[in-house]
């Protein structure tokens, strides 16, 4: 079973990013492989941030912690980097980049898809 | 699954199941990521999970995450002209030993308790809707790695 999980929540604001990112690992430490597609304003969880507020856990820490769950396949939209005016290399994390055209072709590889 | 969202009443008695023939019987898991306030789209959960029944299908488990939790408030009180969900939701579960699960971490957060972790955190009271149960995310992660079908309700 695989899962493509998009994420489209900023990292601060709401508990949506730390609660999406929370399934993430989960996934993963049950063995489902999920894959992560960071989409509108979830790009924002892969900026490095050295500031935060402190009513929230650091994102950018469970985002590093990602690779230690074995969850590899990171994939980011390029009209969505485009949007904020970022390219890849400003990124935390090394990321697949992805057009928006790619992406029905991406969800189409895996068994479960859920957005966030 | 046709015309699963023109249930008329949603307060009918559960007629026997219907079965689904053979091969087109599925298992299915739903996630509730809307509160109450939601109306529409947590009704859609509902609706969808009771015609999924009513049809034949297996439901794993119901799980209740972020917003959700809030269905599964037994202090709610909805004004009699609205539809009370969790009632709804709690007569599911009995009619059909549905599994409603909720996530322990957000309904925490939110003032959802059941005894055992009010006693715990020695907060007084509890607050958990019968049918109801506190579970973790691996819950949720253990019915979307058995079912046929995963659907998602709410959240964004």
């Amino acid at each position: 079973m695989s899962c493509l999980m998009t994420l489209t929540h900023a990292p601060y604001g709401s508990q949506d990013a730390k609660e999406s990112l929370d399934i993430a690992l989960v996934l993963s430490a049950f063995e489902q492989n999920p894959a992560v597609l960071f989409l509108d304003e979830g790009v924002l969880q892969l900026l490095p941030s050295s500031q935060m507020p402190s009513s929230h856990k650091h994102i950018g820490k469970i985002i590093s912690a990602l690779e230690m769950y074995d969850i590899n396949e990171l994939w980011v939209e390029q009209e969505s980097l485009d949007r904020f005016s970022l390219v890849a290399d400003q990124l935390s994390q090394t990321v697949n980049v992805i057009a928006r055209g790619q992406i029905a072709q991406l969800c189409a590889q895996y068994d479960q898809h859920l957005v966030f | 699954m046709a015309g699963f969202l023109y249930m008329s009443d949603l307060n009918a008695p559960v007629s026997p199941a219907i079965p689904a023939v053979g091969s087109n019987s599925l298992t299915y898991a739903i996630v509730v990521r809307c509160g109450s306030h939601q109306q529409s789209q947590a009704l859609s959960a509902f609706q969808f999970t009771k015609e999924a029944l009513l049809q034949g299908h297996k439901v794993l488990r119901v799980f209740f995450y972020q917003q959700g939790v809030h269905i599964a408030s037994r202090l709610r009180v909805v004004p009699q002209d609205e539809l009370n969900l969790t009632a709804l939701w709690q007569q599911l579960s009995v009619d059909h030993e549905l599994e409603l699960g909720v996530c322990i971490a957000a309904a925490l957060q939110s003032g959802i308790v059941d005894r055992q972790e009010s006693s715990r955190y020695e907060l007084g009271s509890d607050s958990l809707a019968s049918q109801f149960t506190l579970v973790g995310l691996g819950q949720l992660a253990a019915a979307s790695a058995e079912c046929d079908r995963l659907v998602s309700f709410g959240g964004n």
